[in-house]
């Protein structure tokens, strides 16, 4: 091997960055061309049939209790807080429910079901492809005539952004339903008090539910791409999987932070 | 090496079964392996060679039987009991099993830190001497990674000799190399039981390595012992299983599992 | 597939069990892992170079993920909080209230979960790939090497790890946690004209050191059970490229249910 250039020093530090904003561009735009061709393999491609309910299936079930979980606790958590807090500053409790609702609804619900399916749904997808590249079996495919994106990732696209908006409404529900419970039971906050949509606008439905939808088309054209980019046994697997789990909650996390931005902008100006 | 060295000790098996599942690997394998000598173990893929010499060092556990080295009972020992009996029998594994986040001397040093209590700079120095003596010292500050196969495996049994065992598996030791690293592993084998006289248990589908090597060969068929004796008793065998396999016919009367 | 469907006919009582056997199955080994590295903790006996190594490798990994997040979690945490402030005006309570909801929070769990995706997952593949005996093209068997050169696996291979898992996340979190602030100030005056040092004021009046603590206290119990559902999951799996795939899987939404659940008991446990 030849000698290596000292890797530190500011210049090659640089340089890495660079190189590694120019990979992130080049991989974004990666993403987006896969978004498309996922679109017209959901339009027009051949799958094998009964594959769309099939992972439907898989996501909403295997899903479910795990979103009932994780929400639930999240709820309960959030709410303890912020009554903890609120009463020490205001000693009025009232708002908390219908404050806590429109912040499920609009921003909390879609993002952290989102994540929770980013590392449940998200691996598996990638585990999945990820383990038939490396058998060969994508290899095989190809040879039959049938596209990878139509037949491996078109379903699970169908199935991630219906499943996921079914799981968001069942997490937003147990999230507020454990919040509210907390609520009675800790600080005496009257159920009916609590359990009052009246400041859910139309505005927050239309933010959950672009959230909802962008994180479902995300996480399974993502979790795709690192599965069909597996390269070498298990090895390949591991780091396609890890890759899937990270790259779809930072795509969560950065969509939040941009459509809750047009969010903000559009109140701003709306009043 | 050894102080005091212990009166060399004789490996048993008797009447050994292990299966996985409803797959019967080893049914009633008896073997007696003498000290000094290079046993070879043969027989088709999937026949359980593996398997034997995993019993041997608790890596797997006997379903019935009694493996004995001495008088020491290794197949009812416990984990912990198993450390002292793994420092004096050692295992070169078929896929050499480096460490692949170490350089090969720090990989030949670890066991010598661990074990003999040295420190990071003596270890290393007494890695190189042991890498030299498989004629890798030039490798010495390489990643796994970055080595063939033949060469990862002429490491894996420097490390292996760090603990100077009494006895050494080599787990299908040429298995899938050219033949001239093939051979050099050869004779590094014979070398170890000429030279220093250690009990070696080689298990291979590799027949130029066989006949090279063996003192005895253990010939395995359907999960038992159909036959050992020496080379030349093997080469002039009436056994038509036994012929087959030498002559490397695939048709005949010996059954292969799964083709 | 149809392994799924012929699940799905089973009653759901049924599914319930035989889940919760699996978990509780999970649920000891861990614990019986974790006895085993306590052991080897007390007195503190592990391999120092492995332990340094390990840290390098994580932090030098996670750093970049876990500072995009938290920035862009500053700053939804602000966006959020925007709404309010133009209806009530209340520019004062913005780096409070943000800072409150990270430092005890959003901050720990986030920065659990993102660690839990990068370096849990990495780890659980890195184990698997070194246990897996069976099936693919790269077969290790790195953990029977050291058994059979009489080396504890657990004492060399696994506590370093756990340790060095504990150790980042505390100070990534401490990290991170910044970061979010210093994104919160920005985004707080580029989107909705906060001073930073209005922000600042606000943030360092009302909060005090336990909140901060309280966060960090969460982030090393996060930590311990990251390392642990990490490293389990790892040296258990079985079956090849598959298996690992199927294990990484398994840990991150171990990792994730138990953060919830951690974080749930915690915060009504700690100050």
């Amino acid at each position: 091997m030849s000698e290596d250039r000292p890797a530190t020093g500011p210049r090659q530090r640089i340089e890495r960055l660079g190189a590694a904003a120019l990979d992130g561009l080049a991989a974004t735009g990666q993403l987006a061309g896969m978004l498309g061709a996922t679109w017209r393999g959901v339009v027009r491609g051949r799958r094998p049939p009964g594959e769309v309910a099939n992972q439907m299936f898989v996501v909403g079930n295997k899903s479910l209790l795990f979103v009932a979980v994780t929400l639930g606790f999240i709820g309960m958590v959030m709410v303890y807080q912020s009554c903890l807090q609120l009463e020490r500053i205001t000693g009025d409790l009232s708002r908390i429910g219908p404050e806590f609702l429109k912040l499920l609804v609009q921003d909390f619900g879609p993002t952290i079901t989102a994540l929770m399916l980013a590392t449940r749904v998200g691996a598996g997808i990638a585990a999945e492809i990820g383990s038939m590249v490396v058998t060969e079996q994508v290899d095989a495919l190809r040879m039959s005539g049938v596209t990878p994106i139509d037949y491996l990732i078109a379903p699970r696209f169908i199935a991630c952004v219906v499943m996921g908006a079914v799981l968001t409404v069942f997490g937003v529900a147990i999230a507020y339903l454990a919040g509210g419970l907390t609520a009675w039971s800790s600080f005496d906050l009257n159920p009916r008090l609590f359990f009052d949509p009246s400041r859910v606008g139309f505005l927050d439905l239309c933010l959950g539910l672009t959230k909802t939808l962008c994180y479902g088309m995300a996480i399974p054209v993502i979790s795709g791409a690192c599965g069909l980019r597996a390269r070498g046994g298990s090895e390949g697997v591991g780091a396609a999987t890890t890759a899937a789990v990270i790259g779809s909650s930072l795509a969560v996390i950065a969509l939040d932070l941009v459509i809750s931005g047009v969010g903000l902008l559009l109140v701003g100006h709306g009043r | 090496m050894s102080a005091g060295a212990a009166p060399p000790r004789t490996i048993r098996f008797d009447d050994v079964w292990k299966s996985f599942g409803d797959k019967a690997v080893l049914c009633g394998m008896s073997l007696e392996i003498r000290p000094g000598e290079v046993m070879c173990i043969i027989g088709t893929s999937g026949v359980g060679k593996s398997v034997a010499i995993k019993l041997l060092i608790g890596l797997l556990r006997a379903d019935r039987g009694e493996i004995r080295w001495g008088d020491l009972r290794l197949d009812s020992m416990s984990e912990p009991e198993m450390i002292p009996v793994r420092k004096r029998i050692g295992m070169v594994f078929q896929n050499a099993t480096l460490f692949d986040s170490l350089s090969l001397a720090e990989n030949v040093a670890l066991p010598l830190r661990v074990h003999k209590g040295m420190r990071m700079r003596e270890a290393l120095a007494e890695a190189r001497t042991r890498l030299d003596q498989v004629g890798m010292a030039e490798f010495a500050g390489r990643r796994p990674a970055e080595l063939s196969d033949g060469m990862r495996k002429r490491a894996a049994i420097a490390r292996t000799l760090t603990l100077d065992p009494e006895v050494v598996l080599f787990d299908e030791p040429t298995t899938g190399l050219d033949p001239v690293s093939a051979r050099r592993i050869d004779r590094l084998i014979a070398k170890l039981s000429d030279d220093v006289g250690v009990t070696s248990i080689v298990v291979s589908h590799d027949l130029t390595t066989i006949f090279t090597i063996a003192d005895r060969i253990a010939f395995l068929y359907q999960g038992r012992v159909h036959v050992c004796g020496t080379p030349a008793e093997l080469r002039s065998s009436v056994d038509p299983v036994v012929q087959q396999f030498i002559t490397g016919q695939s048709s005949g009367e010996m059954e292969t599992p799964g083709f | 597939m149809t392994g799924a469907r012929r699940a799905a006919l089973r009653s759901p009582i049924e599914t319930l069990g035989a889940t919760a056997m699996q978990v509780a199955r999970e649920a000891g080994g861990i614990t019986l892992l974790a006895g085993r590295v306590l052991r080897c903790l007390v007195p503190p006996s592990m391999d120092g170079r492995e332990l340094t190594r390990n840290m390098y490798r994580m932090g030098n990994r996670s750093v970049p993920i876990v500072a995009l997040t938290a920035f862009f979690v500053g700053g939804i945490m602000v966006i959020q909080a925007g709404m309010y402030v133009r209806q009530f005006n209340a520019t004062g309570l913005v780096g409070w209230g943000a800072g409150y909801a990270i430092f005890r929070e959003i901050g720990p769990v986030l920065i659990a979960l993102m660690f839990s995706g990068r370096v849990g997952s990495n780890n659980t593949a890195e184990l698997g790939t070194m246990t897996v005996t069976e099936g693919t093209m790269t077969v290790t068997e790195q953990l029977d090497g050291l058994r059979a050169l009489a080396i504890d696996p657990i004492r060399y291979l696994i506590v370093p790890r756990v340790v060095a898992m504990m150790v980042m996340l505390f100070i990534l979190t401490v990290v991170g946690d910044l970061v979010s602030i210093a994104g919160g100030m920005l985004f707080s005056r580029l989107l909705i004209g906060i001073d930073p040092s209005t922000f600042y004021y606000s943030l360092v009046d009302n909060l005090d050191w336990i909140d901060f603590v309280h966060g960090l206290v969460k982030s090393a119990v996060f930590g311990l059970s990251i390392a642990l559902t990490s490293c389990y999951f790892g040296v258990s799996v079985r079956g090849g490229a598959v298996g690992v795939g199927r294990a990484v899987n398994a840990a991150v939404v171990a990792a994730a249910v138990s953060i919830m659940l951690l974080d749930f008991f915690l915060t009504f446990l700690l100050p």
